[in-house]
């Protein structure tokens, strides 16, 4: 009786004194970390700061209704950047996810090759995207949309192809001994079954590319990006904070119409 | 429950004349849904592809460029006007970033999300931390690292605390997302014991939720890592990104570039095994 | 009708899955093959239309065999034969009527298949199929709304809409209950007597084999060791058949 009581102490120390460690290490790991980057814990503290000069600076005054026009224009264009980048990179993904999917691929080579593109094109920073474009495509949204297309495809091909794996090899056997072709079987059943999960991807990713786009935007000087950094770097706090209030909208707003989609799907 | 039809009913009703057509399926929703927004979404795209490209745009001329300077990155890369150790050290700096962040972010979130779950949380304060959350979500990293900038001064303060928030305010999210899949028969057989919230907290939501946090926490470390970068580059706070930003619009080196591209590539590279690992692990 | 001769599959080339199979299967009958989990039931089976390619033997079907065949030719003569699955492996969105279309999608062009184009008098066979199994008013009905049986059952239909010759039938009846199993096992039962189809099954219900086949054979670590009309199915002749193996280790025999 005794040895099994002291049997389950053990157990639970043993998984106490394991907590402890990981906990000691993740402690550790983070003062490293602080000191490493000269990061003063207290600042965390000081959040309230931020939010306060934010609430105090950012508050549109009667100056800045002036730039209401140019804000909505330019917000109107960085949403149909995103929404332009993400169908054009959906279309492109399906069809490299297709044969590029163990279950569907025409040769095991080529789901490699697709798999490695996908990978490379989802790891290059969108940073260097934009530089690289900018650089040839100059200052104007088709920089932007290609960067996001480019981050966006390597991203939907990877969650494509997954989606399609999961499907399985056992529904598309069943249509296959019925005698169907390939272009068949892809048709008739997997789009049928996997057509939610891509939607809700691509929402998504539209959902995500909104965001990004301000990103690019401030980085090759087109779009919302651009005139936030425009009216902030020359003081115009105001006409700033209405610039973010607008990308909350915006983004609020989709947010919202892809639920009600997504809802609408289940 | 199936219908209790034991034998086959052999058709004994001839069909009226020859049907002129018969339909596939009566309309229904999802179907709908979905080929509306494919022919909204198709609209937008093929509306505005056109109006994207400037005039007097040679687009032969852009693409050449483009390639001649992919190819520069990826076949040429050397430096120029840094060192590898510099590099090396800026590489670093992101990583720290990155982990710093989602460190801070993800121990704050699982408060945040404990506090928004369905399946402990009255109504009001699910919405209103949602919605809050929606809200800071909703405001790019970047944008939230300038204005800590101006408040903190530019550096790693700014950069840790901009990041930070939109790690809660995402990781939030996807934990309270996940503790809500939960299913409610486990919390009320706790709470049919008589166990406290903490008590149920600790023994039932968090061994059902340690390999979903677990995930959900890797991945924002991957976007937090390549927020880093952006954040460098366009909120000038450090890292490679900064370095990213000084070779190609300063220097206009893209060979530099392409070192710096291949080092980043490196670590993401080890970044995927590590999930791969992870998820062959769990299952 | 068909005959299967010195069938042999090794999935990892070391151990066999099967060694040496031969049987035949005669039209307007129903053929059972029993046998422990594991034993190669399902290989068999899907080695008959080359859903699995074997390693060695031949699988003569109307008179030619099919492992000799290119894919076209492999897709023609898979459109002769009706296969049912354990999870039915219907497109769940889809409606039933037109999973059932989609049995004759192997004699139809790719772009009839990409935009659904069907003949009416194809909608018409399809709709007189859910009659026959007895889900005419489901017919407009997502397959995810239907029960394990009705789903089933559309998936029987899907293989009469193939006009088939033989139907496969892989672990059937595994995933229900009693009520849907006697219903499938009827219909089965009725397509053999009644339309001159071959039906051949795999099962693990020995009982339900007795009430229902013609014909059974025994499959024990990949080889064929009972081959005989049901009435000479005897109590030793099973308990040979689930005789455990000592060379397959773990073969526990945990049917019900």
């Amino acid at each position: 009786m005794n040895s099994d009581v002291q049997q389950v102490t053990n157990f639970f120390n043993t998984k106490r004194l394991r907590l402890s460690i990981i906990l000691v290490i993740f402690g550790l790991a983070y003062i490293g970390a602080s000191i490493g980057l000269g990061f003063q814990t207290q600042s965390l503290l000081n959040v309230q700061a931020g939010i306060a000069w934010l609430i105090h600076n950012f508050i549109p005054n009667e100056a800045s209704q002036g730039y209401w026009n140019e804000i909505i224009q330019q917000l109107f264009r960085t949403f149909i950047v995103a929404v332009a980048s993400t169908t054009c990179a959906a279309v492109v993904s399906l069809f490299l996810a297709i044969i590029g999917a163990q279950t569907l691929t025409p040769a095991i080579t080529v789901s490699w090759v697709i798999r490695c593109l996908s990978s490379l094109l989802r790891n290059i920073p969108i940073v260097a995207w934009a530089m690289i474009l900018l650089f040839s495509f100059k200052q104007n949204d088709l920089t932007g949309f290609l960067a996001l297309f480019f981050m966006t495809l390597g991203f939907l091909t990877r969650a494509f192809m997954e989606t399609i794996e999961d499907f399985g090899t056992e529904k598309i056997q069943a249509l296959q001994a019925t005698g169907a072709t390939y272009l068949q079987v892809i048709f008739q059943g997997l789009l049928p079954e996997i057509a939610v999960a891509l939607m809700t991807w691509i929402l998504y990713m539209i959902e995500n590319n909104v965001r990004d786009a301000t990103l690019v935007g401030l980085l090759t000087g087109t779009g919302i990006g651009f005139i936030f950094n425009l009216y902030f770097k020359s003081l115009r706090y105001g006409a700033a904070g209405l610039v973010v209030l607008s990308v909350i909208i915006l983004v609020v707003a989709v947010e919202l119409i892809s639920n009600l989609i997504g809802r609408l799907l289940s | 429950m199936i219908k209790p039809e034991n034998q086959i009913s052999i058709p004994t009703r001839q069909p009226a004349g020859p049907r002129l057509s018969i339909p596939l399926r009566f309309r229904d929703r999802r179907r709908v849904t979905i080929l509306m927004t494919l022919i909204v979404l198709a609209y937008i795209t093929l509306a505005t592809l056109p109006t994207m490209i400037p005039s007097h745009f040679k687009l032969g001329t852009a693409l050449t460029s483009f390639a001649e300077n992919i190819k520069i990155m990826f076949w040429q890369p050397h430096l120029a006007n840094t060192t590898f150790i510099t590099l090396l050290g800026a590489l670093g700096q992101s990583i720290l970033l990155a982990f710093l962040t989602t460190l801070i972010g993800s121990v704050l979130a699982f408060f945040f999300a404990l506090a928004s779950t369905r399946r402990l949380a009255p109504t009001y304060l699910v919405l209103g931390i949602q919605s809050l959350m929606a809200v800071i979500r909703a405001i790019p990293t970047v944008l939230w690292v300038l204005i800590y900038s101006v408040v903190f001064g530019l550096g790693a303060n700014a950069a840790v605390v901009g990041i930070t928030f939109h790690s809660v305010a995402y990781l939030t999210k996807v934990y309270a997302d996940s503790m809500d899949e939960l299913s409610p028969g486990i919390i009320e057989t706790m709470q049919a014991m008589g166990l406290k919230k903490s008590a149920i907290i600790r023994q039932a939501i968090i061994p059902y939720m340690m390999p979903s946090y677990l995930s959900w926490t890797f991945i924002r470390f991957e976007i937090n890592f390549a927020d880093a970068i952006a954040v460098g580059a366009a909120a000038g706070a450090g890292g490679i990104g900064y370095q990213l930003f000084m070779s190609s619009s300063f220097y206009f080196n893209f060979h530099e570039v392409g070192v710096m591209v291949y080092m980043i590539l490196a670590f993401a590279l080890v970044l995927e095994i590590i999930s791969y690992r992870l998820r062959t692990a769990t299952n | 009708m068909l005959t299967v001769k010195h069938l042999a599959k090794s999935y990892d080339g070391e151990k066999k899955s099967l060694t040496d199979v031969s049987f035949s299967v005669q039209p307007g009958e129903v053929t059972v093959i029993i046998g422990p989990s594991g034993a190669g039931k399902t290989t068999i089976l899907r080695s008959i239309n080359q859903l699995i390619r074997d390693d060695d033997g031949e699988i003569l079907f109307d008179n030619t065999d099919i492992r000799q065949l290119n894919r076209a030719q492999l897709r023609q003569a898979r459109c002769r034969i009706g296969m049912i699955f354990q999870n039915y492996n219907l497109i769940e969105p889809l409606t039933a009527i037109e999973n059932v279309l989609h049995g004759c999608l192997g004699t139809k062009s790719n772009l009839a298949g990409i935009f659904s184009i069907y003949r009416n008098r194809e909608k018409e066979e399809a709709l007189k199929l859910l009659e026959k199994v007895g889900l005419a008013e489901f017919a407009y009905q997502q397959c995810r709304n239907l029960s394990g049986g009705q789903k089933q059952r559309v998936g029987i239909a899907r293989a009469l809409m193939q006009q088939p010759k033989i139907i496969l039938c892989d672990e059937p009846i595994a995933s229900l209950d009693p009520k849907s199993t006697i219903t499938v096992m009827d219909i089965l039962r009725d397509l053999a007597t009644n339309d001159g189809i071959s039906v051949l099954i795999n099962l693990h219900q020995v009982d339900i084999a007795r009430s229902y086949a013609d014909h059974v054979i025994g499959i024990n670590n990949g080889q064929v060791v009972f081959d005989d009309r049901i009435q000479a199915l005897s109590d030793t002749a099973i308990a040979s058949i689930y005789q455990k193996d000592a060379n397959s280790e773990g073969s526990v025999v945990h049917e019900f």
